[in-house]
């Protein structure tokens, strides 16, 4: 029962916690009531300060005092610990749901960095998790993901211990110049992103930082914490006092980076748009002077913020005039700058930015050319490949190119993550597919829909099919009208439009295979179309278009169908199998391709096959001598 | 200002009167005399009535190149009005505070028809789906239907006709009163070939044999003896007052060919899996 092992192991955990807290939270509240005489002091000798600033420092310091009583009470009492422990876990819950849900309906399909990159998690690093830090580490993540089953740790002080977990994994990455733990440290954020409150962050940074860095002043600014160096010194020299710990060293541009990138979360969980707006700016500002490839895909990220901030900000997209068109400049030349740098992180992310933004304002011929001037970075992470094929698709889609788009769509679809959390992505990916596929002449798999992740988005576009693929021009007129502002919310409703013509081809189809003859009259009447003339332009065309094979008699106004050749007989089965065949060989080479190999391993192989290669000498020795018996003994034999 | 709006209005009269190489002469004088006041681009900046008055000559530009059926000319009038469109379509939407710029006078509408207009009638389909999918975007912004503007509807009824085969529609649409305006008309004979040449070629596969008075009809030629002149430029075969299409003659001797190359492909592609078969295993 690993769970409830899990659970044993977590109580022990936050007996001891709970226990250490005890004993430090007296401490503190010893150690605070001096504290607060000492900031008094020091708030009273700084006259530069003004006097509502003291006053901020005086109430918050009071809050911590509060809070400090409230551990104390907590400490004191272990049972209800527990218990308030879990009422915490809940509160935080609750806040965090709303915003995912909010977001799930919302048009918004991405906005809260929902696809999670899978990556098996490598045996260099379980095998280096040797040391007590570094199982802490591994811990801290696996927690972030189970947490609900352990409702007593503090959810403030996982989050900070979350955090500073955190930067050792990217000091590692810096160390290793190994992006991968920069991923993983990306990847916890989700479910960090529930815990993240100004005092977390702040008292983080006053950890990380000295008071004089700038870097903290500015992200202390944008949190409005402006006064966390003076009013939580109680937990940062208690440290020193407690754990030897010395004056915070140089720190790393990546953690500054990650730092930022949960302020800005923190920003846009807080609907803060305007605010969280200007902290991009001039956070990129700051990135963009940096020239470090460890820093890439924590740019890439804050790219990413960036461009959802002005996203929000009125006026709202459709309109020509949105602010997101005012982010164009920047983007581009953050392009640049990451195409000049080999930046692949940036470049993807920024580019799909970039096709969102102009396909925001519906200006899609500008989309258009950024594509055709800009190859897309093919080591590009699967998020930004699907997002870009997706986009690529709709554009393609737009312009009539629809086997282009077919293709896109299906490489959208297929590396969507279809976990819970990417579900718009797939969704919107799914119903662009179908719209493309029934605008090819083709008749989506009936399974689509049926994926319990799909059946009640695309309901509307269930019954569509259905209409195109009986042919019936009334009922489809019928769906577009009464499903119009869906079609019209999903973007798919000037290509549902164009429709129409496939819906009369399928009929047309349709009666050319159930009827060796058929009067035009009949065929206008059964299709509901305007005349007789219309009718033969529209049969004659399809003929044409190679949609049937039939002819047509002007004077008897009839359509005679041909006889259907066997289909066999064609190079029709031998090109399809050949077409299936490539895509097999194609995947294999990929996978191929795309298998990791750890980074040392060859030097453990090579130890091995030297032994091998000692072996196989000791043994040929040993051959060599039993040759001698044998030849002995052969010697033996043939002398009988 | 004043030279500029009586620049304007000259421009007006002789586009009137289709002096155009007047107009040319006024619109190179009134677009450097916009240059001079830095208000060819709108700018955040520039006053409303400049946008309005530079507006006004790159309307009448592209008026004046689509009556001397200079496309070229056109497409570039209409690209260096997007930026004032956009102004509009801003504008427009609901919710916006009205801004002090006139959009009264602007011939947006009509503008952005004939330009679909002309891609239409040069084939372009990606580029009017492209144009189109940005209007129709913002009428359902405002609650409407693209439709609900007769310069508009004019060219997305044609297309959708066109893509669908009712050339009869788009006839009847090119030679009726229908036509929304009288630069709307100058399309007319292209979409007109373009029909018949479209109509011709699905009558070559459809058809075995036309009667000529038929074919008259069809291809909403006036005359026999404009069918029989058109049926020689596409080198039908006339006998017995029928037209006979020519058949493909290659129909037999090419399933010959075809097994040959077919059976070259199945052997390459037969050795290409063995090969891959082989890296694999």
């Amino acid at each position: 029962m690993p769970a409830e092992r899990r659970s044993l192991r977590s109580n022990n955990k936050s007996d001891t916690s709970s226990s250490a807290n005890d004993e430090k939270t007296n401490s503190n509240s010893q150690s605070s009531s001096v504290k607060d005489k000492a900031s008094a002091t020091r708030a009273a000798a700084n006259k530069a300060k003004s006097a509502s600033t003291k006053k901020d420092a005086n109430g918050a310091s009071n809050d911590s005092m509060g809070e400090h009583d409230q551990s104390h009470t907590n400490g004191s009492k272990s049972t209800d610990n527990s218990v308030n422990g879990s009422e915490d876990v809940e509160m935080g819950e609750d806040t965090a749901g709303a915003p995912t849900s909010s977001s799930n309906t919302s048009k918004d399909r991405k906005s809260n960095e929902k696809m999670t990159v899978v990556v098996p998690p490598t045996k260099g690093s379980r095998s280096s998790a040797n040391d007590k830090e570094e199982d802490v580490t591994m811990e801290g993540v696996e927690d972030g993901d189970v947490e609900n089953t352990e409702p007593e740790v503090d959810p403030r002080t996982k989050a900070i211990q979350d955090i500073k977990s955190n930067f050792t994994l990217l000091e590692r990455a810096v160390a290793h110049f190994d992006p991968r733990f920069t991923l993983r440290v990306l990847r916890s954020i989700s479910s960090m992103r529930k815990h993240l409150t100004p005092e977390v962050l702040a008292e983080v940074i006053v950890e990380t930082y000295s008071a004089s860095s700038s870097t903290a002043s500015f992200l202390l600014e944008a949190l409005g914490q402006v006064n966390a160096f003076e009013n939580a010194p109680a937990s940062s020299q208690m440290e020193v006092d407690s754990d030897k710990k010395p004056i915070p060293k140089e720190t790393l541009a990546e953690v500054d980076a990650y730092l930022s990138i949960l302020v800005q979360i923190y920003l846009f969980d807080q609907r803060e748009i305007q605010k969280g707006a200007q902290f991009s700016t001039s956070l990129i500002e700051r990135l963009r002077a940096l020239n470090r490839r460890t820093l890439d895909s924590l740019a890439a990220r804050v790219y990413f913020y960036y461009s959802l901030f002005f996203e929000q900000i009125a006026p709202l997209p459709p309109s020509p005039a949105a602010a997101v068109t005012t982010i164009r400049q920047p983007l581009l030349a953050a392009l640049r700058t990451a195409v000049l740098r080999k930046d692949v992180d940036t470049q993807a992310t920024v580019m799909t930015l970039l096709l969102r933004n102009y396909l925001s304002t519906s200006h899609i011929s500008q989309a258009d050319l950024l594509i055709s001037h800009n190859p897309f970075p093919v080591a590009a992470s699967n998020n930004q490949i699907a997002r870009y094929m997706f986009y690529l698709g709709r554009i393609r889609a737009i312009q009539l190119q629809y086997t282009e788009a077919h293709s896109h769509l299906i490489g959208a679809t297929r590396k969507s993550p279809a976990s819970q959390v990417a579900r718009g992505f797939y969704q919107a990916s799914h119903k662009l597919l179908v719209v493309v596929e029934l605008l090819m002449g083709d008749i989506p798999d009936r399974a689509v829909f049926r994926q319990p992740a799909l059946e009640r988005a695309m309901h509307p576009y269930l019954l569509l099919s259905q209409a195109v693929s009986v042919a019936d021009l009334d009922a489809f007129l019928n769906i577009v009208n009464t499903h119009s502002e869906t079609f019209r919310k999903d973007g798919t409703y000037t290509l549902i439009l164009r429709l129409r013509q496939n819906v009369i081809k399928t009929g047309i189809r349709m009666m050319s295979l159930s009827y060796s003859r058929i009067s035009l009259r009949d065929i206008c009447l059964r299709l509901g179309l305007d005349s007789e003339e219309s009718a033969e332009y529209i049969v004659a065309k399809a003929i044409r278009d190679g949609v049937i094979e039939a002819t047509l008699d002007h004077e008897h106004g009839f359509m005679k169908s041909k006889e259907v050749g066997d289909i066999y007989a064609t190079r029709e089965p031998g090109e399809a199998f050949h077409e299936r065949i490539r895509a097999c060989l194609a995947l294999h080479d990929e996978s191929v391709k795309a298998m990791r190999f750890p980074m040392n391993q060859h030097r453990l192989e090579l130890k091995s096959a030297q032994e091998a290669r000692e072996r196989e000498r000791e043994l040929a020795k040993e051959i060599q001598e039993g040759d001698m018996d044998d030849e002995d003994a052969g010697g033996d034999f043939d002398a009988i | 200002m004043s030279n500029l709006q009586s620049l304007v209005s000259e421009l007006h009269a002789a586009i009137e009167r289709k002096q155009f190489d007047v107009a040319n002469e006024l619109l190179s004088r009134s677009k450097r005399a916009l240059l001079m006041q830095n208000a060819l681009i709108p700018t955040s900046s520039t006053p409303p009535q400049f946008v309005v008055l530079a507006r006004q000559v790159l309307e009448l530009g592209a008026i004046a190149s689509i009556r001397q059926t200079d496309a070229q000319l056109f497409t570039r009038y209409y690209q260096q009005l997007q930026p004032f469109y956009d102004l509009e379509r801003h504008a427009g939407l609901p919710g916006q505070s009205s801004s002090d710029i006139d959009f009264s006078t602007s011939q947006r509408s009509k503008i952005t028809g004939l330009y679909l207009l002309l891609l239409l009638s040069m084939g372009d389909s990606a580029m009017f789906h492209t144009v189109l999918e940005g209007l129709v975007e913002e009428a359902s912004l405002k609650g409407g239907r693209v439709e609900d503007d007769a310069c508009i509807k004019y060219p997305v009824e044609l297309e959708r006709n066109l893509m669908e085969g009712s050339y009869d529609k788009v006839w009847r649409e090119t030679k009726s009163e229908r036509v929304p305006s009288e630069d709307f008309g100058l399309f007319s004979n292209v979409l007109v070939g373009t029909i018949r040449n479209e109509i011709a070629g699905c009558s070559e596969k459809a058809y075995p044999s036309l009667p000529i008075s038929n074919a008259k009809n069809l291809l909403f030629l006036d005359s026999e003896g404009a069918v029989i002149e058109f049926a020689k430029e596409r080198g039908w075969i006339l006998r017995d007052g029928r037209i006979y299409f020519p058949v493909e003659p290659e129909a037999t001797a090419r399933s010959e060919k075809d097994i040959l190359v077919a059976s070259g492909t199945v052997i390459e592609n037969a050795l290409g899996y063995a090969r891959e078969l082989e890296t694999i295993v």
